[in-house]
């Protein structure tokens, strides 16, 4: 029934959105005609609409595009560079293949300018591929992998909001730093999971702890049993246990971790990689006080709060870091667009290679020239301590800031990423 | 030597989901001939309907323990009533991909009502902490499923070998035809026992609510595993299934244990052995046993 | 006591009775005999309910049963031996005794049964189908006159059996006459059916060619074998 009304909604919108257009087209501003081809700017979303990271990303990362786009309308208003805006989405069921198809029929077929989100690494690398050869441009926010800005570089693609090596450096630096030396990692076995397991090393070993040992566990999975009894046996003890499971499968570690008493064990609990959504699922109260980075959380401070209050007038939840990212560069894109007064790729990564800027999501930001990293300040986020579920009185009202990781540290230097722009 | 027999234990207790399913599972196909694909959608359920107790009517776990597979088992004999039943005569393949259907449909109802991503489930107060069975201490929640799921694998057990109900249900999982023709009336027996299998698949979904991710698909995945359990265990032997329930629960936590990589191949690559060596499975009657 | 009248029946394409009439009076044993494929299984499967007969009537005690289903038949005192004995596996020799329900007054009592066949008490624990043969032979014939049926309709229970146990099979369905109950047997074996039976009928292609006593049997042994192919 709510979907229902949300798409009456959305063609309603679209509808009146049409007779708009059609009502300027005679007297509008003068376009300044041929700079912006076909005389509308597209945006292409390609998401998960139906599986596992239709909630983190999915329908709402669409509508926090489009929220961007009327934003930027009614900004600018007449002097804005068209206000013919349209956005399409595409389910890529987190698969590369169908990733590969949509992206190049957005580009060729409908005459996409940039497209936005595209989770998981493998599909979000393809993307990549497609656009470096359409030489269009595309923002990637909903994939973790440092090779989107490494090996796999081109100078269409952005990466925006979060890597792998943020998440390492946050978290593995700092539990690290804080005294737990020893570490016990299971990642899932698969790119993600590989990644991540890389970059977790690296950052402990930096900080001068060390990793006892790393079990890839199957994937997906949901009995960790033989992992956890396995913890304490170790030599030397672990300290702490670092998971790089991501959704459901995070969900039965944090789970069972609870069940086998580890804490009592004396091992802690590091999460590589959790979405607020993964907090509500598994339960604020099994995770209290865990330790985890992110790029973003709504309740981060009044302009996040504001933005955040507007995102649920129109959605009815609160945003993740992946929606309100999809807004950020959107918005960033449409304003390149505005300052140069074309949607020619060229034209736009020139604009945008260097840039900084500061909103409500990105702080301390910028386009990085070298490796197209948009660099911004990350946090080292802490849950609440809580008696019960009851208590979180909001949709994901459970996280605080206990440490800003500045753009510097949060991301690996550029000479460092082996990107090559060629 | 006391981690090898945690492990073991660690195998006991995820075999005790497989048997579970299992048991039900063949005994369904048994009697009805019919490979249930719905199974793993009705785990889901159950522990879905822990949640829902608990969320909008407040029912504690101890209460959906009871509560939700007789639910479960009457929705389970409805389902069975109005559409199994009607295929039964036709080629068990009409009935799989009834039941596969089902199992779609039920899974997208759920996906539509609570998305995609878990819901948080806790556990029974009295069932938290770690109880010290001598040589290491275990969660307290596991051990009572493991014992609760052995206690029930026992009494079905009674019940098939001690009652006349279990006598009627043995032969008609054998043979329904030669039964049916020595005077008793098999198609009533059909509707409970498909019932009956159902809340065991739902009673499992309960016990995992508090120890594992509660989601629409979380029996999706399961249910692979457990045909495999069930043609390891031999195709409708009561017995068998739940043995092969604990042997691929402990297979696999061994198989975690040494070659992380590689378990989750490891029941398949039983179920292809024991189907080269002994293709009625494990505790399963060749057909047309000699004289 | 059982009266046939033009059953037809198929398989598929192939009918397989052409419109079968025959009659049982009670106390008689009658076989049924002719070659592989004339029809007798399909015949007596019809009479139990577990083949469809297109057209035609079957009474019992006069009534018609042909609309009830096997286990209402059974229980108005059909008692019913498949060609494979039809054994339990999953149950024990004294299950198998028990699984039917009882359906007439003259049922034997597990005692008696016991009495009779010694050997089914020995091995009362055991699966059904760790008996030899002719044991589960006995057993199936044993587990019918235990429900107290009223009639006995056995699908060839010599086939397969060493001429000794051939003649015990012979006793025990004197045994069961004896009792006062009817026999309706399948039987390709015509000396040993002509040793235990009152009346034969001859069938062939889905039909009764011929109804024979004991005395044309002997004459005609000759002609039969080989008419039978034996």
């Amino acid at each position: 029934m709510a979907t229902k009304l949300k798409k009456a909604g959305a063609l309603t919108a679209t509808l009146a959105m049409g007779a708009v257009i059609a009502g300027c087209a005679g007297g509008g501003p003068e376009s300044e005609g041929g700079k912006i081809t076909d005389d509308a700017i597209k945006l292409g979303v390609i998401t998960d609409l139906s599986s596992v990271y239709s909630e983190l990303a999915g329908p709402n990362a669409v509508e926090a595009v489009k929220m961007a786009v009327e934003d930027f309308k009614a900004e600018h208003g007449d002097d804005a560079v068209t206000q013919n805006i349209e956005v399409t989405e595409a389910d890529h069921q987190n698969k590369p293949e169908i990733a590969n198809t949509t992206a190049r029929e957005m580009y060729d077929r409908d005459g996409v300018d940039a497209i936005f989100d595209v989770p998981t690494s493998s599909a979000a690398l393809a993307v990549a591929n497609i656009a470096k050869q359409n030489q269009k441009m595309y923002f990637n926010i909903g994939a973790a992998t440092t090779e989107l800005t490494g090996a796999q570089c081109n100078p269409y693609t952005y990466h925006y909001a979060y890597n792998t090596h943020m998440l390492a450096h946050g978290t593995g630096k700092t539990v690290t730093e804080q005294g737990s030396k020893s570490w016990y990692i299971i990642y899932p076995d698969y790119a993600f999971g590989q990644d991540m397991n890389k970059s977790f090393t690296e950052a402990i070993k930096e900080s001068g702890g060390n990793v006892v040992k790393a079990d890839a566990t199957p994937f997906p999975n949901d009995n960790f049993a033989t992992f956890m009894t396995k913890a304490p046996t170790l030599t030397p003890k672990p300290d702490v246990l670092g998971t790089m499971q991501a959704g459901d499968d995070l969900v039965n570690v944090v789970n069972q971790y609870n069940e086998f008493g580890l804490q009592d064990k004396g091992i802690n609990l590091a999460v590589g990689l959790m979405f607020d959504t993964d907090i509500a699922s598994i339960g604020v109260k099994k995770l209290e006080g865990t330790l985890y980075t992110t790029p973003w959380f709504w309740n981060l401070d009044d302009r996040s709060r504001e933005w955040a209050d507007r995102f649920k007038q129109r959605t009815g939840t609160r945003p993740t870091f992946d929606h309100a990212a999809n807004y950020s560069a959107t918005m960033q894109y449409l304003e390149a667009v505005q300052r140069t007064g074309t949607d020619d790729a060229d034209a736009i990564r020139k604009e945008l290679d260097g840039h900084s800027f500061d909103d409500f999501f990105a702080r301390n930001a910028q386009f990085r020239a070298a490796d197209h990293a948009v660099t911004h300040d990350a946090y080292l986020a802490k849950l609440a301590k809580v008696k019960k579920e009851s208590e979180v009185k909001e949709d994901f009202d459970f996280t605080k800031a206990v440490k800003k990781i500045p753009a510097e540290e949060a991301y690996m230097d550029a000479a460092d990423s082996g990107c090559d722009m060629g | 030597m006391s981690g090898l027999l945690q492990q073991l234990f660690n195998g006991l207790v995820s075999g005790s989901f497989y048997a579970l399913l299992a048991l039900g599972l063949s005994v369904i196909f048994g009697m009805l001939g019919v490979v249930n694909f719905a199974h793993g959608a009705f785990y889901m359920l159950g522990a879905f309907g822990a949640f829902v107790l608990l969320d909008s009517a407040g029912l504690n776990w101890w209460l959906a323990l009871l509560v939700v597979p007789i639910l479960l088992g009457v929705i389970g004999m409805v389902l069975e009533r109005a559409f199994v039943h009607r295929l039964m005569h036709l080629f068990p393949l009409y009935n799989f991909l009834l039941t596969f259907g089902i199992a779609l449909i039920l899974q997208d109802l759920i996906r539509l009502k609570y998305g995609v991503t878990s819901q948080p489930y806790p556990r029974p107060t009295i069932l938290d902490g770690m109880v010290d069975l001598g040589v290491f201490t275990y969660p307290k929640y596991q051990v009572f499923v493991l014992v609760l799921s052995i206690v029930l694998s026992v009494l079905v057990w009674l019940v098939l070998t001690r009652t006349r109900v279990g006598m009627i249900v043995r032969a008609s999982t054998e043979r329904a035809e030669l039964t049916q023709s020595l005077g008793i009336d098999v198609r009533r027996w059909v509707t409970p026992v498909f019932g009956f299998g159902i809340a065991l698949a739902g009673l499992a979904g309960v016990l995992a609510a508090p120890m594992r991710a509660v989601n629409s698909e979380m029996g999706a995945d399961l249910i692979i595993v457990i045909f495999a359990v069930v043609v390891i265990g031999g195709l409708g032997s009561v017995v068998g299934s739940v043995a092969a329930g604990y042997i691929v629960g402990m297979l696999t936590e061994f198989g975690n244990f040494y070659i992380p990589a590689l378990s989750q191949i490891l029941v398949f690559v039983l179920m292809a052995l024991v189907l080269l060596l002994r293709p009625a499975g494990l505790f399963g009657r060749e057909e047309g046993s000699p004289a | 006591m059982l009266n046939v009248d033009n059953v037809t029946a198929r398989y598929g394409e192939a009918q397989v009775l052409q419109g079968v009439s025959l009659g049982v009076d009670t106390g008689e044993v009658v076989t049924l005999v002719g070659r592989n494929g004339a029809g007798k299984t399909t015949l007596l499967r019809c009479l139990m309910g577990l083949h469809r007969a297109m057209t035609g009537d079957i009474e019992f005690d006069g009534r018609s049963v042909a609309t009830l289903p096997p286990h209402k038949r059974c229980r108005i005192g059909l008692g019913y031996v498949p060609d494979d004995r039809g054994i339990f596996a999953s149950l024990s020799v004294e299950e198998n005794l028990t699984l039917p329900p009882v359906t007439g007054p003259e049922a034997w009592s597990l005692e008696q049964v016991y009495e009779t066949f010694p050997v089914l008490a020995e091995r009362r624990r055991q699966a059904g189908t760790h008996l030899s043969g002719g044991e589960q032979q006995m057993l199936a014939i044993a587990r019918v006159l235990r429900m107290g049926a009223r009639i006995l309709l056995a699908d060839e229970p010599t086939e397969g059996l060493a001429p000794l146990l051939v003649q015990q099979i012979g006793e025990i369905i004197r045994t069961v006459k004896a009792h006062g109950v009817t026999v309706l047997l399948i039987e390709q074996n015509v000396h040993f059916a002509s040793t235990v039976a009152d009346r034969h009928y001859l069938i062939a292609q889905g039909r009764v060619v011929e109804s024979l006593d004991n005395a044309e049997v002997e004459q005609r042994e000759h002609e039969l074998l080989e008419y039978l192919g034996i």
